[in-house]
Formats: C-alpha cells, structure tokens, sequence
C-alpha cells in the first residue's frame, strides 16, 4: 500500500514532502540541509501546537458550557472566537509576580521546564505517512520518558512558590504521577510486545497492514493509557493536583500572568500529546482503512487526535473527583494487577499466535473477542473482588417517618 | 519504626473557593491527615443584632433577609412569627398558607443550591451547580411575581404577607411542580447513584444522634444522622398541621446522608406545596394591627411603627438549614430592646471539629459542603 | 566519534553533566542541588545518544529524572531534620574516600579497556539487543537484581509499617 508521494509537490496529501522537496532543490550541504528541514518541521509543529490550544480552549469553554446550560464566551470576536486571544494577550500583559521567600531561580525555571517536555513529544508523533520529526527506534519510551520530565518540573514549581497549598498539591501530584506512570507504560508495553516495535512510525504501518487498530485488539490498554493520561493531565475526576475546590489552584497557585499561561498551555499540549500516542498506539494513526489515499493523512490523523481529546473535555464537565488516597488505590490495586495481567496475556497471545502460524483473518478477531472478553471479566471481577458494587448499589435514599423524635442511627457507615 | 512527620498548618480561607464565603479554617495536618481543625469566623460580622435595636419593628424585616440570604424566605418568617407572638396578632387562613408554600419554595431553592454546591466540592466542576441552579432559577421567577425581589424578598409582614399572589402565579408555579420531578430524578440518577460520590460521601464526617444533640445541631445534618427532628412537625407553624408529609432521615450521619436528606426533603417539599395550592383559601393576606398599636399617619398596611407590650416571644420555624429562632424581648417602645437569632448555621458548624478530625483534606471540603452554612448567618 | 557534529554534541553534553555534577557537590540548598543533579542525569542521556545508544538515553531519563530524582526529593521532603541544606558532614571523609575508590577504578577500567572504534552509522535500534541479551545470556544476573529489589521493596514497607495489629497504614 504504501505509495512514495515524492514529486508531486503540490500534493497535500503529505505536507513534509514538498517541503522536503523544496529543500533538496536548494543544493545545500547535507547538514545545514538537514537543520534547515527539522527547524521548518519544528515551527510548523509549533505553530500547529499553539494554534490548537487556543482553539481549545475556546472549544472547551463553549463545549463545558453546552453541558452546563450556559453560553459560554460569546462576546469577543464572532461566537467569542477570539476569546482566547483576549485571555492570552491578558495573560501576557500581567504584571509578573512573586511570592515572598520564593525561590526565584526554580520559581522562574518551574513553567519552563514544565513546558519542554510537552513540545518535545511531538518531536515523534508521526502526523503522516512522511510527516514525523524524528523517527526514532524507541519512539513508544521516549514519549513516556519525556512526559516523566513534567513530574520534576511539577515539584520544583510547588516548592518553590513558598506555599502551602503549592506544596502539599506538588507532593500530591508526584505520588500520583509516578503511580500512573507505572500503568501508562504497562498499558503500552502490551501494544509494543504485539506489534513488536518501538518505532511510533511501524506501530501505525502495522495496524494499516493488518487492517485492524489496536484499540479492537487490547480495549483494556486503551482505557488505562486514557485514565493515566486523565492523571498526568489533571483531568477529572483525577484533577486531584489541582483540585479547585480543595487547594486553590494545586502546584501553581502563586502562579500569575504568563506563568500561569505557561502552565496552562502545557497542560493543553500534555493532553493533545495524549491524545497523539492514543491516536497512533490505538487509533490508527494517519490511516483510516485506504481513505488516506483520499484524505490528507495529517487530516485524519489530526480528526482523530481531537476525538480523543474531546473525551477529555467531556469528562471534565460531567465527573466529580477522587480522594487522593481513592486514586491511589485505584492505580495500585485495581489498575497495576489488571495491567501486568493485561500484559501476560497479550505475551501468551503473540506466543500462541506464532506457534500456530494461524492466519491473521484468524488470529486477529480470535484475540480481540477474547481480549474484550476478558477485559468485561477482570474489570467486574476484581471490582467485585476488591468490594465495590454494581455501581448503582451502594446508593440509597432516605428513610422516610413521620413519628418525631425516634432515631434512626444504624451507623452501619461509621468507621 | 514508624516515619514521624511534622503537623502541617494550613489555612483554608478566608478567601477560598470552598469555603461558600469569608470563612476560615485552619487545619493541622498530618500528611494529607486532619488532626486539629479550628474554624475561625467572623469576617462577615455586621452586628446585626445591634443594629435591630435602633430601628422599628418592621424596619428590622429587611436585616432578617441578610443573615441567610441563601435562604431569606424563611428568615423573613421566623422574625415575623417571633413578632406576632409578642403582639398576638393571628394571621388570615391564607396568609398562612402563602407563607408555607414561599418557605418550601425557598427551602427547594436553598437544598438544590446546597446539594449543587456540595456536589461541586466533591469535584463535579460547576456543572450540578449549574443544573441546580437552572431550578432555582425558575424559584426565584416566581418569588419575583409575588413580591419583586429575587434574592432579598422582605414578602412576610408581620400580620401576613407583603400583597396577594398574582393571577398567572398559580399556572406558572404548578408547571414547575410538574416539571421538577424530572429533574429531582435526574439528580438521583447522576448525584446519588454516581459511584464517584459515594465513594467520597460514604462513611465521611459521621456524626452520631448523640453527638449531634449534644451539639444541637439541627435540620438535614441532624436528620442525617438519623433523628427524626422537623419542627415543621414537633411544633407546627403556619399551615404546617393542615398538611400532609414526611420527615426524611438518614441512617448513617454521613456527609451522604445528609445529601440524601436534602434530596428527599426536596420532594417533600414539592408535596407539601402541590397541597397548599390545593387547598389554599380565599380572603385577605394580612391582618390589620389593632389601631392602639398603629402610630399616626399607618395607612400602609404595615404600619412604619408600633409598639408591643412589653415581654418577650421566642418564634423557631425549620428553615432549609435547621431550627431557626428569633428571640426578641419588647420594653414597650417601638424597637426591639434585645434581638437575638438563633442561626442554624453557626449552631451545626459547630461539631465540625468532631467530623473533621482523622478525615483527609479532600473530606473536610466536602464535610464543610455537606453542612450547608451561609457565612451571612454565621456571622450575622 | 568522527563526524563533527557528535563531536560537537559529545563536548556539550560533557560539559553539561560535568558541571552540573560539580554544581550537584558545591551548591547550599539541597533542592537546587537536586535541580543540578537531574540536569546532570539529562546530560548523560545526550551522552549516550552520542553514543548510539538510544534504549539506555531514553531509559537514562524514564528512570532517572521521572524516578531517581523524584526519590530524592521525597527522602529530602520527608526527611524531618534535613534543614534543606548542604550542611557540612562527618561523612565528608568516608565519602571522599569512597568517591576517590570510584574514580580511580573507572579511571583504571577507561584505560584498560581497548576502545575498538565503533563505527557511526545512525542509529540502530539497540532495544531488541538488550532485550534478548537480559532474557537469555544475562537471564540470572537479571533475575538476581529483580529479586533484590523485591527484597528491597518488602523491607521498606516492613521499617516504615505502624506498629501495632489495630493501626493501618494510610
């Protein structure tokens, strides 16, 4: 399938490839060549990075107020458009401020450094057929290893703002980002022993092959790479950093002006670089079942990027959050064994797979139905092992009397 | 061996977003665990019950919608019963059944506020709040039919209420009965049974029927933990003992019980209504004060002056928030000589230390939501 | 290590990790000591990618900025005594001594070892090797560090558990 669209520069289809083409015909040397292409490549990102935020935002604060009975910002630009720009030129213009007793240096380095990684990821999502920054062997790691550089930059913004509320969230944020860290990485390395690369670029190839998207194969990994990502992203019901109502504004409370801007935009580009590694390991990537011969890759890709995306706006508007410590066990109890039996399973299978040299129209539907399967059993089955219930069983209602003055204390609750 | 960690103090307010107002708490913590809770009050003190000495009577109305101004409705009650009481004055048949419907109107108004508000503290980012008050809304619409105002209504009188009900407010305030229970079903569905808030209500900030005595804590925190205590029952007022319903109680005096509460009491609530409207009389909504009391130039209905015998009254109604009472004592002139409110508010604040001790920070805030204060009461 | 530009890289990166270490022993305030001390864990990864070895750079910030450093942090956190600064030692001889035994083996090790040129073709992917090699020729060296770690694990949680049969941990 996999048609050079060299040539043809006009073709849209891959947006690197004119470029690259461009390039090429200037007869550079072959370094400052390749300088003058990655910065190209890392501007358009940029530009695209940015662009989407404040388009974000603005589709978040309108989406979180139709789910809310609200308008949302409808008052600057048409339909409040430029609302975004308006709060960013704001955020710009503020006078920069710091906290007595803070230390500058970190407090300064905090938003920076938390904003690296965040744009750094993007240097391996592969938007297209062509369209990857640096396509490297290790892809998978270096997007799990890169987002792990947040969890530093997350500390030293918290400490070093000299208050309480900052630090408590920052160590808050730390235990947690590291608990998720550990099913994040679970949860891909069953794609990586499926497909059996690292390379972002042959993930999404082998899933155009097989004709298949992993999300069929292993569901489970799909939803526990979303709710870590849920985590790392302070996404409710996990927005325990920065939990509004409990500790003011988490880790960047004494955060004001660009710098909290900072923080806020790194959030937003965590949550597409999320949504970029969901898109690829799960979704596809750019392909789209031979309609990228039709449609743009980068497009598809990009479609698909903002659905995964979107899950996370909907689950801002619609859940409350866990307790600290609910989260945690949530991680270390349910999801940890789920993930490492989610792994096990899927060794077994490539095993098995390869030992029977079963045809792939076979094998595949063969391992997601069992996959799907066994995922709907482990997850009602160890909730119920760990003691939580149906869902709708542990509510009730009121007792309702009329004689005054008897009690009605069971205290069947009380711990 | 065990890892000893310092106490942490922090301070939750005055200006914080769960704190429902100016309201302070300081917690030493343990880690993430409370061991010492101090509430600090008195940031929205206006002296008002000084201030009540110095103005008349009917003056003093419009403070009563201050204190809880969550709730004025039943404030405006309260006080205007206490009067009454002191003067004697019996109210028209239909006065009394407005005021019930306007105080379960309010007390809809205020619980879905509350529960909106808790479930906001517990994480679900503004949305109940919004659904709530979507509800509340169409409350305040009808409180704005019947006296003009919204938020501060200064409707009761002392002798009735301000002015008669309009035509088109029956219509209008049956279709919301009608369209309510949806919603009230709506909310169990997604509040009651979401896994998430049970997991954060269940077994959080108990507080037994002893302790809750103890602390004479009243309304839906005493009810949650399972004391069937409604003065609308125990000690009947307006048109109360002409109408039929039930106590809602909790058994477990949890913050989730006391939301439940809260629930059941708005469908209570919605009964008691549909009832008065049924049943509700014709006739005037206001007695006239006896002309001894009236001072020159009392046209209006409520007369800008008068003065009770001496004495005292004390005049408790069940307002959304628990028991509240206006004690007043009358030295013949035309002011109050002591004006005093009982306020629920404060009162069932006051065993929070006991809820919040060995709870986590995330539970205080939802303890502290599940109370139900209005700093305006609590400081008055 | 032909082609200037991973010379270039290799000179950076060196002079990123060897000053941040040394900033790591000389600064006061032990949090910016951390802050120096995770800068030098980034710069051994881009050492390593001048290398080739692209596993271990991604590996060397996965575990040591998102884990080892964050380790740090916690035991200077929680540490109720640390003062949060660089204090003078009586440790500061048997360190030395230790540090001293570490450079001179490692010197030792950079002399002796015969450093073949490698060739410097890009990259290749480096993770299956590793994987094979711990799995099948290091299988027992690796199974020995797993089991030590758990015994590791199971230890601390038994220093740190309350006493007491009633107290749980929280």
């Amino acid at each position: 399938m996999p048609i050079l669209l060299r040539g043809e520069w006009y073709d849209l289809r891959d947006l690197a490839n004119p470029v690259r083409e461009l390039i090429d015909g200037l007869g550079l040397v072959s370094e400052v060549d390749y300088v003058l292409w990655s910065l190209i490549a890392s501007l358009a990102i940029l530009t695209w990075l940015v662009l989407s935020v404040l388009a974000f935002i603005w589709i978040e604060r309108r989406v979180v107020a139709r789910m809310q009975n609200r308008k949302g910002p409808n008052r600057v630009g048409p339909a409040g458009l430029l609302q975004p720009v308006a709060d960013a030129l704001k955020l710009l213009l503020k006078e920069a401020i710091t906290t007595r007793g803070a230390d500058r240096l970190l407090f300064w380095l905090g938003p920076v450094i938390i904003f690296i990684p965040t744009i750094v990821v993007f240097a391996v999502v592969p938007f297209g057929e062509s369209m990857v920054l640096a396509d490297l062997n290790v892809g998978v790691l270096f997007m799990i290893a890169v987002a792990g550089i947040m969890t530093p930059a997350v500390f030293l913004a918290g400490w070093s703002s000299n208050n309480k509320y900052a630090m408590l969230a920052a160590m808050r944020t730390i235990a947690m980002l590291i608990s998720y860290e550990i099913i994040q990485v679970l949860a891909l390395l069953a794609a990586v022993i499926f497909i059996g690369s690292m390379n972002l670029q042959t993930i999404v190839s082998w899933q155009d092959e097989y004709n298949t998207w992993l999300i069929f194969i292993m569901p489970l990994a799909l939803v526990a790479y979303l709710v870590a990502g849920a985590v790392e992203i302070n996404r409710s019901p996990m927005d325990i950093s920065e939990a509004e109502s409990e500790l003011a504004a988490g880790y960047h409370t004494e955060y004001g002006g660009i710098k909290f801007g900072f923080f806020y935009q790194a959030e937003y580009l965590a949550g597409f670089a999320i949504a970029a590694s969901a898109t690829t390991l799960f979704f596809g990537g750019w392909t789209l079942w031979g309609l990228e011969e039709w449609i743009p890759g980068w497009l598809i890709f990009l479609g698909k990027l903002y659905a995964v995306f979107f899950v996370y706006i909907w689950s801002r508007g619609t859940l409350p959050r866990l307790r600290i410590d609910q989260l945690m066990t949530f991680a270390w109890k349910f999801m940890l064994p789920l993930m490492i039996l989610n792994v096990l399973l899927v060794a077994a299978e490539v095993v098995i797979w390869e030992e029977t040299g079963a045809s792939r129209n076979v094998a595949l539907p063969a391992i997601g139905a069992v996959n799907a399967a066994l995922a709907a059993v482990l997850v009602i089955g160890w909730a119920r092992f760990l003691g939580h219930g149906s869902g709708r069983g542990r509510g009730y209602s009121a007792t309702l009397t009329r004689e005054v003055g008897k009690i009605y204390y069971t205290g069947a609750e009380a711990s | 061996m065990t890892i000893k960690s310092e106490p942490f103090v922090v301070n939750v307010g005055p200006q914080h977003p769960s704190t429902h107002g100016v309201f302070r708490l300081r917690l030493t913590l343990d880690g993430e665990k409370i061991i010492d809770a101090d509430m600090v009050m008195g940031y929205l003190h206006r002296s008002m019950e000084k201030l009540a000495e110095e103005r008349t009577y009917t003056q003093n109305i419009p403070f009563t919608d201050r204190t809880d101004y969550v709730a004025s409705m039943t404030g405006n009650l309260a006080y205007v019963m206490a009067v009454e009481k002191l003067m004697g004055i019996e109210v028209p048949e239909r006065a009394q059944f407005l005021r019930t419907i306007m105080a379960e109107l309010q007390r809809i108004a205020s619980h879905s506020m509350a529960l909106g508000i808790f479930a906001n503290d517990c994480g679900a980012w503004q949305t109940p709040v919004m659904h709530m008050f979507r509800d509340r809304e169409k409350i305040l619409d009808l409180f704005e039919m019947a006296c003009g105002a919204r938020l501060t209504l200064n409707y009761m009188r002392i002798g009735g209420v301000s002015r008669d009900i309009p035509d088109e407010w029956i219509p209008q305030a049956q279709k919301l009965m009608e369209d309510l229970p949806k919603r009230f079903a709506e909310y169990e569905d997604l509040l009651l049974h979401n896994e998430i808030i049970v997991a954060r209500a269940r077994g959080v900030g108990v507080l037994t029927p002893e302790q809750a005595m103890a602390h004479s804590v009243s309304g839906p925190m005493l009810r949650g933990s399972g004391v069937a205590w409604d003065v609308r029952k125990a000690d009947p007022y307006a048109a109360y003992d002409k109408i039929d319903f039930d106590i809602a109680v909790g058994t477990n005096g949890d913050v989730y019980d006391r939301f439940v509460v809260r629930l059941a009491e708005m469908r209570q609530s919605l009964h008691i209504i549909e009832q008065a409207l049924e049943v509700m009389p014709g006739g005037p909504v206001h007695e006239r004060l006896g002309t001894a009391t009236v001072q020159p130039g009392g046209q209006s209905i409520a007369p800008l002056a008068f003065r009770p015998p001496v004495g005292e009254a004390y005049a408790r109604i069940e307002s959304p928030r628990g028991e509240l009472g206006y004690y007043i004592v009358s030295d013949g002139g035309p002011s109050p000589f002591r004006f005093h409110i009982r306020a629920p508010s404060f009162i069932n604040l006051t065993p929070l230390k006991l809820m919040a001790i060995g709870a986590t920070v995330a539970d205080a805030i939802v303890i502290l939501g599940s109370v139900d204060f209005v700093v305006g009461e609590v400081d008055r | 290590m032909e082609d200037t530009g991973t010379v270039v890289a290799f000179w950076i990166f060196a002079a990123i990790t060897v000053g941040a270490a040394i900033g790591v022993a000389a600064v006061r305030n032990l949090i910016h000591s951390v802050a120096l001390l995770i800068v030098t864990f980034a710069g051994l990864a881009g050492l390593y990618i001048t290398l080739s070895a692209d596993f271990i750079a991604v590996v060397q910030v996965l575990i040591y900025i998102g884990a080892i450093a964050i380790l740090i942090i916690f035991a200077i956190v929680l540490t109720p005594r640390a003062g949060r600064h660089n204090q003078e030692s009586f440790m500061l001889l048997p360190a030395l001594a230790l540090a001293a035994l570490v450079a001179g083996t490692m010197i030792f090790v950079a002399f002796d070892t015969n450093w073949g040129a490698q060739r410097s073709e890009g990259f290749e992917g480096t993770a299956t090797a590793i994987g094979d090699l711990l799995l099948d020729r290091y299988a027992l060296p690796f199974e020995i560090a797993s089991v030590l770690l758990l015994s590791a694990i199971v230890g601390a949680i038994l220093l740190v558990r309350p006493e007491g049969p009633e107290e749980e941990a929280e």
